[in-house]
Formats: structure tokens, C-alpha cells, sequence
């Protein structure tokens, strides 16, 4: 086994980051290929990991001193944090690759006639800030540890607002500054339960929190969390900031946003439902509750939108609120099936995302209603959104109907000794239709019917290979694991079930 | 001659639609002939099973196992082989080869015809894991990729060109064929959804999918479900929603007219012949469950499952064979009858549990009307589809006297739809007279009354189809290809072979009818009664074995001889009649607007969405949007200014100044007093 496999995973797209902006003039164009080359590597380091504890191995436990006396980088790579590192890794990866050829459209829209030295300089700008989303995603997983979790939680939010602001669309710093300002609202709360949880243990350590179990205190403690943790997942009523932002980031990093926003559920799940299972039960029905209002109102606001962007912004809302749906039925079956499904999405989104970025990259409109019977030049980028759509509409061979099928098995065992949970269960899996409906009419409206007259240039084809490709790749991975789920559900059971089923 | 071949079955058709695009790079007409092959593999491995049947149906069933879930759920992914699976899937798989070879000719010419192929053969694979499959979870997968399979084909023609069209003629709207795909995606899901809580319910109390398994712990599970009081009610109406779903049953069955949009082998395959046939085909596989429960488990909620079943199978059959009656496109009427003809089935499976003497009888004639139906009615579509390709209309009263210029699909078509009516010696006759005789065994006779009207006017329809293609007076639409020299005649050659090979079958299952009913009696009872160990009673010998062969064919004649007079002989004018009675305007109208069952659909569902969800910004996200995003910052950045305005010790007036001093007592006031307590 590699040595500081956990930290290269993390940190190796940092260092690449710090050689990007080093030698950016130098580098240029390469850029692209350079950090997609580290994520490559880092996604191998990671199916290593994957593998390892695939066949039974133990956890892989990293500890680091940092600063005398106490504090550490705590990493751990279990069944549970390594599929979600391995899938938020993946997408980095294609999405680097993704963006060789976006970015390059992007700077010329944007910053139209500068020099090439300038360009050189937003180039890699973009590549060395991308980097610290892979760095901010592994170290989130990664971590035992809530300082460091919460380090992780606001390097995302950082690098986020500079890729906003330098790279987005018309109203970029105003949405960057407001991304910013939620992103720190929510890792504020994180922060406030990590310091209330080291009050009562004097420990930061993720593995100590169980010894809250019963704590009077505890109940506040997941409140404070829960708060915060909403507001990242857009949980109905903090979801306010998901449509701007998504509107208005570069659309190469759509898929990322997707994480970056879903990535609380697995902090919930770490932090909150596996430590503190007990404790957590109060909670589980209102989640449900605010789970599914949040999937049937952000599927009617979604319905409502003619922005391109917009679409899949709003979509996200209602998807997230699905793996909350499966955490919040608290069966261990429902929570696996959750953990699986959130995987799955963001998988779904980010083809969704960038498939509706392909259509902006080529025709540079946003209106679907000025769109129309694309799919005659395009489709490649036809046949990924139909598999987006299909993918998040929970559509066989996808993994997201496995995950959906398990979460929901969850979702109805609760049911059974729950008459709201059953009703609410209902609702739920009747609320998919909603998704059905919005993804299969965005297909209609802007790749079916007559081509419009504007659409009519040689410019509209498929896009170049390297944006294609990684996005079939990851259609191809989603397939996989959808056809063979003991993949991701023999890893993370161990996790997720050993820890719930001595409660 | 074993298993394997049940998963090749499975297999073929999904290796040619890897393949397909291979091939097309080799040469088109290896693409073409490529994708037959792999269907016909496909339907040869399915024939294979069928030695299990005459032979050695004590081996069956046979299954065959691999895990493929352990943690959180144990789900294993089989292959289940029963006389059921074995008889559908040779509908599925025989009758897909012969469209495919249909589509042959039928598809010459068209410019993404790879999307065709791969479509087809990605339908036949799913539809046999569909049939095939050894458990709940596996079925609903198939089930759902024989949905998006079928919303593929519909709207094959994405491009929404007008020729495609359907619907009208004016003043009614045209359906295009992008709208028709998503509408049955849409109004199947609905089904599929239920259906899904339904099978997890399930699930919770049998800890098993497995559909044997199911079968074997039922005298577990069932009594267990029964404990909580409507439960079962509850999954019996979800689980069914799906097969009400996906066959276009009352009231989800607004969907498959207008999936007639797609090209015409694919309404023959797959909204004739297969896909809608899935929904009868679980219904059958769940019905060994619920009559366990009624009539072993004694649990009265499972009579629900069978009346259900049964009501919506004949209002189906009534009402999809009243709108039958009036429309003008060719394949909407063969879609209103293909409706009406899957509620006869419905009805059949519904029936075997009001009584423990009906269940072999219902249960067999429910699914050779199936087969019957499947065979007549592909042959039906597949022949239609010529029809419109010669007459370049897709409207009835646009054809007319074609009899001439297409013999061949005269003489097909014309064996199929006395096949329709039930006119004996074919199969439809035969399989309907099971149909009605188990009904009227029921003593519902509410029931089998409305089974006879539908009769009478499935009679009407098919008589009027027939007269309005082949006979009556040349339509200006066909004098106008006359004039142009236009091609009238037969469509290509390889289409007229499947037409004849599908209608030649018939009427060898129609002359050995009687030994096919009993062959599938016998078959089903020794796997209900023998195999599954079902309470049943044996009927005595009654009066309806006479008497429903002959009503049916009375009813036939009642329903055919007008149609005769109206349509074919031309003795009376059908129009002139209309135009004189008030009353048949009515009714006219009423069929024709399909009992306004879509018109209160799209109001109230499509357009309900669209309202609600227009609604939602500006109700409620944008008020929203601006408390949090505008109010909230100003407030804070405002307010907190102001504060910082008060709090200053320098504000030069005065009154601020003593009001802070008189704060700052009054606070040391209290903490003092506080203090001496």
C-alpha cells in the first residue's frame, strides 16, 4: 500500500496548484492537462484505497502533527469516506478535462482583446483555484477531525468565490459575494456545534462524539449543526441562494457545485446520524417532512425556469432534498441507500450541468425558449442529457435507480411503523414524476422539434472530444454502478451498518 | 434445451444493440439484417423453452440464481421459467422477430434508422427481462426500460415534422410525436411509481422479492400485512397502478392512443403486441399472492386486488370500445381496441378470485387472450401500417376501396380483424368465449353485461375499419394519388410476410382453438393447483358452455351487420344518419372527445402544473428571494448603522446623551437590587 496515501489524495492537487501559479506563464494552455493529469493520479491512489478495503482491508488511519502540542490532520479512509471521495474525485477529474476547452471560451467572452500573457494568467488562474475543490472535497471526506472538516468547508467556500467572481457569468461578484457570505453563514454553525461538542469532550475527534449519547446538551448541539448543514444543502427555506449561484457560476464547475452543496449530507451522516443515532430520532420525521416539500417545491420552481442554467440549478434543490429523504427515515437501509443516492446525483448532475454547458458553449444561448431541435447537430450532447435526465429521474440502467429502489426500501420500512413516514414515502416516490416531467421537457423543448431558424450555422455541432468524452466516461461509471452495486454498497454497509446495528 | 437458453433469450437482442453500430459501420445492410438476426436468435432461444410445456411440466419451474446484492438487502437476479414466462415470452420474442423483419421494408430509407434498430432490439431485451426475470425488483426494472424504450420510439420522428402529426383532423388538435412520447412517459409513471411503494411495501413484510419465494412464504407475510388494518388494500391498489399504467387501463389509459405517433411497426410491437401486454402479465404473476390471501389466509381485504382488477378491466373494455366506434385515424382505432381488448384481459384475471372455481378457467382464458390478441393484433398494425404508407393518410375516411390495389392485406388484414370480432373458428373467438365464460361463472353480472356490449361494439368498429379501408366509394385522396401515378399497391415484400405469416397463424390457432384452450387449462392448472397448492373447486358442468358461444356470436352479428349496411354494402350513408339525429350527435361527440377524460386531464394535471409552477415565483421564491437577499442585508448594514449612530458618545444632542445615562441607571439599578436579593 502507498505510503500518506490519504494525504498525497489530498494535498498532491494543492502542490499542483502551487506549480500552476509558479510557473503559469510557462505553463499556459497545458494547464488543463497538467492538473487533470494529478487528478488522474489521485483517482488511481484513490481506486487503490477503494480496493483495499473492497477486499476486507482495515480502515486506513493517518495522523499528523501539526503544531505542538495538540493539534493534528486526523485522516480516515473507511467505507464511507473513500466512494465519496472517490466519486467527488472523479468528477474533478472530468471536469478538468471538461474545462480545457470552456474556460479557453469563457476568457474570450469575458475578458475579450487581452494580451497573451493576461490570457496565460486567467488560464491557469482558473486551474490552480479548480484545485483546491478536489483538496477541499478529499479533505472533507477524509477528515476525523471537526477543525479540520471545517478548514476544508471554508477553503471550498474561498475557492469558490474567486472562480465566481473571475469566471462566471453576468453578475458574477455580486452572486460570488453572496455565495461567499452563505458559504460562511453555514460553516459559522458547523464551526459553533464543533466548538459546543468540544465543550463537552474536549475533543475535536469525530471517533469521541458517541460520548455524547445522552447528553442534554446534544439536542441543541445537532440543531446548531442541522442549521448550518441546511443552508449548504438548500434545504427549503435556505435554498434561496442555489438558483443564483448556479446561474451565474462558469458552468465547468456546475457538477462541483453539485458536491459542494450535497457533501453536507455526508457531513450529517458522519458527524451527526452515525455518532449520535439515538439522539438523532427526533429529528427524523421533520427532515422528512422538509425533505419532501423541499423535492415537490424545487421541482415546480424548476418547471417555472426558462434559463438553461437555471433548469439545472433549481433540479439540484429537489435532488438533494432525496438523500435527505433516505437520511431522515433513519433505517439503516434508508441511510446506505441515501449516502448511495447522493453519490449518484451528483454523478447525474454534473452530466446534466455540463451537458447544459455544452449547449451553451455552442450556441451561447440560455433561454430555452429561443432553443430548439438540436438534437440534428448535436447528439452526442442529445444523448448525454437524455442520460442526464434519465439518471436523475432515477431511470434503470443508472445508479440512481438503485440507489432510489434502496433508499426507498428504507424509506418504507419506516413507513410501516409510521403512518407519516408512509404517506410521506408516498409522496416521495410520486414526487419523482415531478423530475420525469421537468428533465424529459427540457429534452423536448431544446433538442426536439423543428431546428430554429439561428441554430442554423455550422458553428452548432457536437463539442470538441475532450468535453465529450470524460462526460461518457462517467455516464459509462454511472451505468457500472448501477448494474453492480455491491461496488459502493459493500463499502459502505460495514461503515453505515456496523455502526447502527449495535443501537 | 435447458436454462441457458432462457438467458440467451435475455441476452441476444441487448448484444444487438451493442452491435448495431458496429455493423453500420461495416456496411447498412449488415446493420439492417444484424439486428433482425440477433431478435431471431433471440426468438429461437425463446422457442426452445417450449418443449417444457408439452413435455415435462413437472421440472418446471426452474430457476436460476446469482447474488447480486448482499448488504443492506440480500436481492439475487434470476431467471424465473414457469408455463407463464415461457408463454410470454414467446409472444414477446416470436412475434418481435416477425415485425422486425417488417421493419425490413418498412424502414427503408430513413436516415437514422441505427436509433431505430437499437431502440427495437434494446426493447425486446428489456421486455424479456421483463417476462423473464425471477423477481419483483428485476421485473420493474425491465418495466421501466420497456417505458423508455416506448418513449424513444414514439417520438423517433423527433424531428416533429407535419406528416407526423396526429390527431385532427381540424377543428381537433394535432398531437406531435416529442408531445405523445413524454405524455406516455409521464402518465405510465405514474403507475410505475405507485407500483414501486406497492412491491416496497411488500417487501417490508415478506423480506423477499423473489416472486417463488413470495409464493411460499405467503401463509407468513400475508396474515402479518393483514394486521394492520386497510394495508392490504392499500398495496393492492398501488401495485396495480402500475399495470394499469403500462397497459393503458381506466383511468392511465389516455396515454396509448396518442403513442400511435411512432412508426407503424412499433404500435404493432409495442402498444399492440408486447409492451402493453406487461401490465396483464404481472397482474397474472400476483394473483397466486392475493387469492393465497383470500381464500387460504382468509384475509377479506385481498378480495379488493380481484375486484379492482375486474371493474377496470371491463369499464376499460366498454369505454376504449365506445370511443373505438367514432374515430377516423386507422391507428387510434386499433389503439382504442387494443384498450379495450387488454380489459377484457384484465376482467378474466379479475374474475379468478371472486370464486375457487374460476381460477384456473379465468386465469388461463385471461392469457390466451393475450396470445390471441397478440398475434391479431400485430397482424392488424402491421398491415394498418402498409394501409397508411399506400394511402399517404392516416385518416380512414381518406382511404377507401383500397381492396383493389393491396389483396394481400386485404385478405391479412380481413383474417385478423374477424379475429378482432371473435367470429369463429379464430383465435379471438376462442379466447374471448373463455374470457366471457369465466365472467358470466362469476355471477357478476353487472359485469359480464358490460363484457357483452363491448362486443357488440368491438363487432362495429372493426366492421366499419374494414369497410372505410377496403370497400365504399374512392376517396378524393385516393383519386388524387390515382392521378399523380402514385405507388398503390403492396408495400414491400419482406412486409408482406410478416402480415402473412402472422395471419396464417392465426388461422392454424384458430382452427385448433378448442385444444389450445385446453392445453393452456391444463398447463395452468397444474401449476396453480398442483405446483402452488391453490384451494380451487371444480365446476360442474353448466349451462354457459353453450350459451356464451352463442350470445357472443349473436352479439357479433348485432354489432357487424349495421356496420355492414353502413360501411361496406353502402346501403345506408353513415353521415346523413348523423347529421339527422340529435341524439346520436351526442353520443357522437361524446365518443369522439374521448368521454373528455384527456380534455379533464390536461386541464386539470398539465395545466395545473404549469399554473402552479408559474405561480411559484413569484408567490413564493421571488417574495422570498427578497427578504433574504434584499431585506435581510439592508437591514443588517442599515440597522446596524443606525445602532452604531445611537451608541456613539458624541452625538451632539442632547436628549440622546441623558437617555443613555438614564439606561445606564436604570441598568445599575437593577443589578444592584438584584445583588441585595
Amino acid at each position: 500500500m502507498m505510503p500518506h496515501i490519504l494525504l498525497q489524495i489530498i494535498f498532491i492537487p494543492a502542490l499542483t496548484s502551487i506549480f500552476i501559479f509558479l510557473g503559469r506563464y510557462q505553463i499556459g494552455k497545458k494547464a488543463g492537462w497538467i492538473a487533470g493529469g494529478s487528478l488522474l493520479y489521485t483517482t488511481y491512489l484513490l481506486s487503490l484505497a477503494w480496493l483495499k478495503i473492497y477486499q476486507g482491508g482495515p480502515n486506513i488511519y493517518e495522523e499528523y502533527l501539526l503544531i505542538e502540542p495538540g493539534i493534528r490532520l486526523a485522516l480516515l479512509g473507511d467505507g464511507l469516506s473513500i466512494p465519496v471521495a472517490f466519486i467527488a474525485n472523479v468528477l474533478c477529474t472530468v471536469l478538468a478535462f471538461y474545462s480545457i476547452h470552456y474556460v479557453d471560451h469563457r476568457i474570450e467572452i469575458i475578458y475579450e482583446g487581452i494580451d497573451e500573457r493576461r490570457y496565460d494568467s486567467y488560464y491557469t488562474r482558473f486551474y490552480y483555484l479548480f484545485l483546491f475543490f478536489p483538496m477541499g472535497f478529499m479533505g472533507i471526506s477524509f477528515s476525523a477531525n471537526l477543525l479540520v472538516m471545517y478548514f476544508f468547508l471554508e477553503a471550498l467556500t474561498v475557492t469558490l468565490y474567486f472562480l465566481m467572481a473571475y469566471f462566471g457569468y453576468i453578475e458574477r461578484v455580486k452572486i460570488a459575494m453572496m455565495c461567499l457570505l452563505w458559504g460562511i453563514f453555514s460553516a459559522v454553525f458547523f464551526l459553533a456545534g464543533s466548538l459546543l461538542i468540544y465543550s463537552q469532550l474536549g475533543s475535536f475527534a469525530i471517533s469521541k462524539i458517541p460520548a455524547l449519547a445522552g447528553n442534554p446538551l446534544t439536542f441543541w448541539i445537532i440543531c446548531v449543526f442541522l442549521f448550518g448543514l441546511f443552508a449548504k444543502l438548500a434545504i427549503f427555506p435556505f435554498h434561496v441562494w442555489m438558483p443564483w449561484v448556479h446561474a451565474e457560476h462558469p458552468t465547468c464547475i456546475a457538477g462541483l457545485l453539485a458536491v459542494y452543496a450535497n457533501i453536507a449530507a455526508y457531513i450529517i451522516v458522519r458527524v451527526l446520524v452515525l455518532p449520535l443515532y439515538n439522539d438523532f430520532q427526533v429529528f427524523g420525521i421533520p427532515i422528512m417532512v422538509m425533505a419532501v416539500i423541499t423535492m415537490i417545491y424545487g421541482s415546480f420552481l424548476t418547471m417555472a425556469q426558462t434559463d438553461i442554467k437555471r433548469v439545472a440549478a433549481c433540479s439540484t434543490i429537489s435532488q438533494i432534498a432525496y438523500s435527505m429523504l433516505g437520511l431522515g427515515a433513519l433505517t439503516m437501509v434508508s441511510i446506505e441507500g441515501g449516502m448511495f443516492f447522493f453519490l449518484s446525483h451528483i454523478m447525474g448532475k454534473t452530466i446534466f450541468f455540463s451537458t447544459a454547458g455544452l449547449v451553451v458553449y455552442t450556441t451561447g444561448i440560455r433561454d430555452i425558449r429561443n432553443l430548439g431541435g438540436l438534437a440534428r447537430k448535436m447528439p452526442i450532447t442529445a444523448l448525454l442529457w437524455v442520460c442526464g435526465a434519465m439518471m436523475l429521474s432515477g431511470f434503470p440502467p443508472f445508479s440512481s435507480f438503485t440507489a432510489e429502489w434502496i433508499m426507498f426500501t428504507g424509506v418504507f420500512e419506516r413507513g410501516a411503523s409510521n403512518s407519516t413516514a408512509l404517506i410521506v414515502g408516498i409522496i416521495g416516490v410520486m414526487a419523482i414524476l415531478l423530475t420525469v416531467g421537468y428533465a424529459f421537457l427540457a429534452v423536448k423543448n431544446v433538442f426536439y422539434g423543428p431546428l430554429k431558424p439561428h441554430l442554423e450555422g455550422e458553428a452548432i455541432k457536437d463539442p470538441p472530444l475532450t468535453m465529450c468524452v470524460p462526460l461518457i466516461l462517467l455516464v459509462a461509471l454511472s451505468i457500472v454502478l448501477g448494474m453492480y452495486p455491491k461496488i459502493v454498497m459493500n463499502l459502505l454497509h460495514p461503515v453505515i451498518g456496523g455502526a447502527l446495528i449495535p443501537s | 434445451m435447458d436454462i441457458q437458453f432462457a438467458w440467451l433469450c435475455l441476452i441476444f437482442p441487448l448484444v444487438g444493440v451493442g452491435l448495431t453500430p458496429v455493423l453500420a459501420r461495416i456496411h447498412p445492410t449488415l446493420r439492417d439484417y444484424g439486428a433482425v438476426f440477433f431478435s431471431g436468435l433471440a426468438a429461437f432461444s425463446a422457442v426452445t423453452l417450449l418443449p417444457y410445456l408439452f413435455d415435462q411440466p413437472s421440472k418446471l419451474p426452474i430457476e436460476s440464481v446469482y447474488v447480486w446484492l448482499d448488504a443492506p438487502i440480500k436481492v439475487s437476479f434470476g431467471i424465473l421459467i414457469d408455463p407463464l414466462s415461457i408463454i410470454i415470452a414467446n409472444v414477446v420474442a416470436v412475434i418481435s422477430f416477425f415485425i422486425m423483419i417488417y421493419c425490413l421494408g418498412y424502414m427503408k430509407g430513413d436516415s437514422s434508422v441505427m436509433r431505430f434498430w437499437m431502440l427495437m432490439n434494446a426493447f425486446i431485451g428489456s421486455m424479456l427481462l421483463l417476462v423473464l426475470a425471477n423477481n419483483l425488483l428485476f421485473i420493474f426494472i425491465g418495466w421501466k426500460l420497456v417505458g423508455v424504450c416506448s418513449y424513444g420510439l414514439i417520438g423517433y420522428y423527433y424531428r416533429d415534422e407535419q406528416k407526423y402529426w396526429i390527431g385532427g383532423p381540424p377543428p381537433t388538435k394535432y398531437a406531435k410525436p416529442t408531445d405523445c412520447g413524454l405524455k406516455a412517459l409521464i402518465v405510465t409513471g405514474v403507475g410505475d411509481m405507485l407500483m414501486l411503494g406497492g412491491i416496497l411495501i411488500m417487501f417490508y413484510y415478506a423480506r423477499t422479492l423473489n416472486i417463488l419465494e413470495l409464493y411460499q412464504t405467503s401463509a407468513v407475510w400475508i396474515p402479518e400485512m393483514a394486521k394492520s388494518p386497510g394495508l392490504i388494500v392499500l398495496v393492492s391498489v398501488l401495485l396495480l397502478a402500475g399495470p394499469i399504467g403500462k397497459s393503458a387501463q381506466f383511468p392511465l389509459h389516455e396515454w396509448l392512443p396518442e403513442a400511435m405517433a411512432g412508426p407503424g411497426p412499433v404500435s404493432a410491437l409495442i402498444h399492440a403486441a408486447t409492451m402493453v401486454k406487461s401490465g396483464v402479465y404481472l397482474v397474472a404473476r400476483l394473483i397466486p399472492i392475493f387469492y393465497y390471501g383470500y381464500w387460504v389466509a382468509g384475509c377479506s381485504e385481498a378480495l379488493t386486488f380481484f375486484t379492482l382488477t375486474a371493474w377496470v378491466g371491463v369499464i376499460t373494455a366498454f369505454l376504449a370500445a365506445s370511443q373505438g366506434l367514432v374515430s377516423l385515424e386507422l391507428k387510434k382505432a386499433l389503439a382504442y381496441s387494443t384498450v379495450s381488448q387488454i380489459g377484457y384481459m384484465m376482467l378474466a384475471l379479475g374474475v379468478t378470485g371472486f370464486s375457487q372455481g374460476i381460477l384456473v378457467s379465468g386465469y388461463a382464458a385471461g392469457v390466451f387472450h393475450l396470445v390471441s390478441h397478440a398475434m391479431f393484433k400485430a397482424c392488424l398494425f402491421l398491415c394498418a401500417g402498409t394501409v397508411i404508407h399506400t394511402a399517404h393518410s392516416i385518416y380512414m375516411h381518406e382511404m377507401g376501396s383500397l381492396k383493389k390495389y393491396m389483396p394481400y392485406t386485404w385478405f391479412f388484414m380481413t383474417i385478423a380483424g374477424l379475429s378482432l370480432m371473435g367470429v369463429p373458428p379464430l383465435p379471438g373467438f376462442w379466447s374471448k368465449d373463455a374470457v366471457l365464460a369465466s365472467c358470466l361463472a362469476s355471477q357478476n353480472y353487472s359485469l359480464f353485461i358490460a363484457a357483452v356490449a363491448a362486443v357488440v361494439f368491438t363487432s362495429f368498429y372493426t366492421t366499419r375499419m374494414m369497410g372505410m379501408i377496403f370497400y365504399g366509394k374512392t376517396s378524393e385522396n385516393v383519386k388524387h394519388l390515382e392521378e399523380k401515378r402514385a405507388h398503390l399497391g403492396e408495400g414491400y415484400r419482406t412486409q408482406t410476410f410478416a402480415c402473412g405469416v402472422l395471419a396464417i397463424a392465426l388461422l392454424v390457432v384458430g382452427v385448433l382453438g378448442l385444444k389450445f384452450e385446453h392445453f393452456f387449462h391444463g398447463v395452468f392448472e397444474y401449476n396453480l393447483v398442483e405446483q402452488l397448492h391453490l384451494p380451487v373447486q371444480h365446476a360442474e358442468g353448466n349451462a354457459s358452455h353453450l350459451f356464451v358461444p352463442i350470445l357472443s356470436v349473436v352479439c357479433v352479428l348485432l354489432g357487424a351487420v349495421p356496420a355492414y349496411f353502413l360501411y361496406i354494402a353502402g346501403k345506408w350513408n353513415p353521415d346523413t344518419i348523423l347529421q339527422r339525429s340529435s341524439f346520436l350527435q351526442v353520443f357522437h361527440k361524446f365518443f369522439w372527445e374521448r368521454w373528455y377524460i384527456d380534455a379533464f386531464y390536461n386541464w386539470f394535471f398539465v395545466r395545473g402544473a404549469v399554473n402552479l409552477s408559474n405561480l411559484v415565483p413569484p408567490v413564493a421564491e421571488d417574495p422570498w428571494d427578497k427578504v433574504v437577499h434584499k431585506w435581510m442585508p439592508s437591514f443588517i448594514t442599515k440597522g446596524g448603522y443606525a445602532l452604531l449612530r445611537f451608541m456613539r458618545a458624541d452625538t451632539r444632542d442632547l436628549t440622546y446623551n441623558v437617555g443613555y445615562i438614564l439606561v445606564l441607571f436604570i441598568f445599575f439599578i437593577i443589578v444592584t437590587v438584584w445583588g441585595l436579593k
